[in-house]
């Protein structure tokens, strides 16, 4: 061992923060702090308590501009998540829905179909649409979110297809974030709807649960690959009995999920009525299309500050601008507006705005778009930050206090349990400080206080302390900046609100 | 005794309480009169034997400084005054203790131990962050932290992404070849979720060839890949329960501890009423005689009066003597900090005790 490193302990417990880290993003910190530490400067956390600008304030007044046009002028904006068990065929239905509706042209649908079969993935060229890098076509599976635009009847629809696999499951919570209806996709064949709905290693369920979690209340269940089971009817029932039952558990209305048979890859159901006699015998309802068509318009908070959750952050190429994307989750924005960015405290304007790869003028509670930023340091922003009012900032914090649900299968969770806690597009490593109570499930109040530990199915309120800050806000304040999850081992252990921010 | 290596520190550090006497060179100022009539400060080095009141680790500078009063009539210092003695690796000194209990024993046995060095080199990593860890003997530290904001891949973001991968895993090779000393470590390990890890892995062995790195060519057997949940530390314990790497490390300290806890936890998630956790409960199931394993922290020892260490001590004979098992967790390592969380101790009972719920803990 060299003599001039230095050895350090394991006991960074409450993060390692060296102080000394004004090294640059990406550059080898020199000196000698006792860990060797390369961070992004963001995570210096600029601000301190003294710089935000108090909170009693006058009250805030949307501007004229902000409040929607005319009624029936505009398509309302749709965040639809994409979700469900690996391999179901979320890509390839997405995919196949922007061909259909003249999103990818032949040409390049053409293109994809060649190149999937040089890789010998000839089935898999409709996934190919969503699924860009080389990385995922190689593999066959989607790693990040997947974002595409279509557009219905009554809906500009933001598609979020998201990975199924296990270990991009924090991805995944990004996309569902955002979204305000979702699509769980089954794949019908024998075994595999099994498969997904194992309570430990199918992702069917924790993904039903992590999407209600986020506030979703409107489901379709697409039950694809129906061709693969020659489109009978009875499995489509022991399909919809066994997971409807479960979905009740999770909180989600019978009236409020609706049942799709259809089948991605032979075009089935999806935008017209099926061709197939053997579905046509039994089935009448909707297809697909006319399904999310028919999903009622979420509420939007147009008459608050803005605030929106940074989902990625992309510097171009060519222009060397920085832009953030996401959704705004209240308010509205357009060029020109001062935004700043939490938790570097940088302030910086709008150049322009952009939905679809197509510039607009207004962005408003709901949309997904792209914001060009000047004036922000590229070091000073990035995924899991959020952009607000500059008068009207966004706490951050370091220890919080949750009330949680902690879902099936999850080992128990005691005081010291070391966690990945998730909030908007936020993760941090954190720990259980407290376990303050248990909550009776029927009547929500506290019926024992400090237990032992915690198991499958109880609801408790605990603290919890974090690594790093994080943009966070108790959930009766903003939903958006409150719902949080809870995740170890691979699994999402525990899903639920923060209800109070904790000073140290 | 000599500190050979930090390992040794901390077994000093385990083994020294107040109340003992140490007795090693160190430098004091002396006060002088010179020759001029003024005083002179003066640095001299002598041999000074102390009775211990406060020890303290030094984690940054791998030194132990132990304060107390000097007991050794001495032309510099007078008996009684305030020293502070600092002992490096390297320096010899002689520790002098009222009664070496069993513990104590046990302690010098595992400091004197020859055995082959358990040293494993871990990197990691999910995609934008990385710790380099290097897990001893006694202890867990991280070397390295490296944090960089990644864009997702769709759209035209996709050659940024490339180019903000490439540069990530430019810095963790960096860190690998400064913290990764691969004549002290077994073998290194390279963990992540998802694909990172074959990525970095690629990257690694082909810039050591592009650059001719040899540390890295010569002892490509010695990398292996491990699949864990995060990029986080507490996913550490993963990697030492992953089966390929328990193979090479299945006697070391740290491997037993990950075991040990990672039983008492499937035994409070499948029987809860076998398991218990914090001094009450534990005293508690010990008068009536239901330790199976005994988990404590070496913290507890240390931090507590002689009182109270004297029961520890009685306690771990005690479980050891009726045929089960006692784990003295370093509170250095990963399971350690964690069970430290949990009070510090806790056990796996012979058969279930359900009206432990009912008493305070």
């Amino acid at each position: 061992m060299e003599s001039s490193s230095k050895l350090s302990t394991g006991n960074e417990q409450l993060g390692d923060q060296v102080s000394g880290a004004s090294s640059r993003r990406n550059r080898m910190g020199e000196g000698t702090p006792s860990v060797e530490e390369i961070r992004p400067q963001s995570h210096n956390r600029g601000m301190s308590k003294s710089d935000l600008p108090s909170k009693s304030r006058a009250p805030y007044k949307p501007e004229k501009w902000m409040l929607p046009e005319k009624e029936g002028s505009d398509l309302n904006q749709l965040n639809l998540a994409i979700v469900g068990h690996v391999d179901s065929g979320k890509s390839t239905l997405s995919g196949r829905l922007l061909h259909l509706l003249g999103r990818i042209s032949q040409k390049q649908m053409h293109k994809y179909e060649k190149e999937a079969k040089i890789q010998g993935k000839g089935s898999f060229a409709y996934a190919w649409a969503l699924d860009e890098s080389p990385e995922e076509r190689e593999r066959g599976i989607t790693m990040t979110v997947g974002v595409a635009y279509f557009d219905t009847k009554n809906y500009h629809v933001v598609v979020l297809d998201s990975p199924g696999h296990k270990d991009f499951i924090p991805n995944m919570i990004s996309g569902a974030t955002q979204a305000d209806a979702a699509i769980l996709v089954i794949d019908a064949s024998i075994g595999s709807f099994e498969a997904g709905v194992d309570p430990t290693k199918g992702q069917t369920r924790e993904h039903a649960q992590l999407i209600r979690s986020f506030g979703v209340d409107q489901l379709i269940v697409a039950i694809n690959k129906m061709d693969v089971v020659e489109y009978s009817k009875e499995r489509y029932d022991t399909i919809k009995q066994k997971l409807g039952a479960f979905l009740r558990l999770c909180g989600f209305k019978d009236l409020s999920v609706l049942w799709i048979p259809l089948s991605a890859m032979e075009n089935q159901n999806l935008v017209s009525a099926s061709s197939d006699a053997r579905l046509r015998s039994w089935y009448q309802g909707p297809h697909l299309l006319d399904a999310i068509d028919s999903l009622q318009p979420p509420t939007r908070d147009i008459s608050k500050p803005v605030v929106m959750p940074v989902c990625d952050v992309v510097k171009s190429q060519s222009t060397g601008q920085v832009s953030a994307i996401g959704k705004l989750a209240s308010g509205a924005l357009r060029s020109g507006s001062k935004v700043l960015v939490m938790p570097s405290g940088d302030v910086g304007t709008v150049r322009s705005l952009e939905r679809d790869s197509r510039p607009c003028t207004v962005a408003r509670a709901g949309d997904n778009v792209s914001v060009v930023l000047h004036g922000v340091e590229e070091t000073n922003i990035m995924s899991g930050d959020v952009l607000c009012h500059p008068e009207f900032p966004v706490p951050t914090a370091k220890h919080v206090e949750l009330k949680v649900l902690v879902l099936d299968g999850s080992a128990p969770i005691v005081i010291g349990s070391q966690l990945e806690f998730h909030v908007h597009h936020a993760k941090e490593a954190a720990r259980v400080v407290k376990i303050i109570s248990l909550l009776d499930p029927k009547t929500g109040k506290a019926s024992k206080k400090t237990p032992r530990c915690l198991v499958a199915k109880q609801s408790a309120i605990l603290e919890v302390v974090l690594n790093g800050s994080v943009c966070a806000e108790e959930y009766s304040n903003c939903k958006a900046l409150g719902r949080v999850s809870l995740r170890s081992l691979g699994r999402t252990v525990a899903v639920g609100v923060i209800t109070r921010l904790i000073e140290d | 005794m000599v500190p050979v290596d930090s390992d040794d520190l901390w077994f000093a550090y385990n083994l020294i309480a107040p109340g003992d006497s140490v007795m090693a060179v160190t430098v004091r100022k002396v006060l002088r009169e010179a020759a001029s009539g003024g005083r002179d400060a003066e640095r001299v080095k002598l041999k000074l034997e102390i009775k211990v009141e406060a020890v303290d680790y030094d984690k940054v500078g791998t030194v132990l400084r132990i304060r107390g009063k000097n007991v050794l009539e001495n032309e510099h210092v007078k008996i009684g005054a305030f020293h502070t003695l600092e002992i490096e690796l390297q320096r010899p000194f002689v520790l002098r203790k009222g009664v070496w209990d069993s513990l104590a024993l046990d302690v010098l046995h595992q400091a004197s131990d020859p055995g082959a060095s358990a040293d494993l080199a871990v990197v990691l990593m999910q995609e934008g962050l990385a710790h380099i860890l290097l897990v001893g003997r006694s202890m867990t530290t991280t070397r390295a932290r490296i944090e960089t904001s990644i864009p997702r891949k769709h759209g035209p973001a996709i050659a940024g992404y490339d180019s903000a991968l490439n540069k990530f895993f430019e810095n963790v090779l960096q860190a690998f070849l400064k913290h990764i000393d691969f004549s002290v470590v077994r073998c290194a390990v390279i963990a992540s979720p998802g694909f990172t890890k074959d990525q970095f892995h690629r990257h690694l062995l082909l810039e050591a060839e592009r650059r001719q790195l040899r540390p890295i060519i010569e002892n490509k057997s010695r990398i292996i890949l491990v699949h864990t949940s995060s990029g986080y530390k507490h996913s550490l314990r993963e990697v030492l329960d992953a089966p390929n790497v328990m193979n090479m490390i299945k006697d070391t300290k740290a491997a037993q501890e990950v075991r040990a806890l990672k039983d008492f936890f499937d035994m409070l998630s499948n029987d809860p009423d076998r398991a218990c956790y914090g001094p009450k409960h534990v005293e508690v199931a010990h008068e009536r005689l239901a330790i199976q394993t005994l988990l404590i922290t070496d913290d507890l020892f240390r931090n507590a009066d002689v009182e109270t260490r004297k029961k520890y001590v009685n306690l771990v004979e005690s479980v050891k003597g009726s045929g089960g098992t006692a784990h003295i967790f370093s509170s250095m390592h990963i399971s350690g900090e964690q069970l430290a969380q949990l009070t510090g101790i806790a056990a796996v009972l012979r058969f279930p005790l359900p009206d432990l719920e009912d008493i305070e803990m």
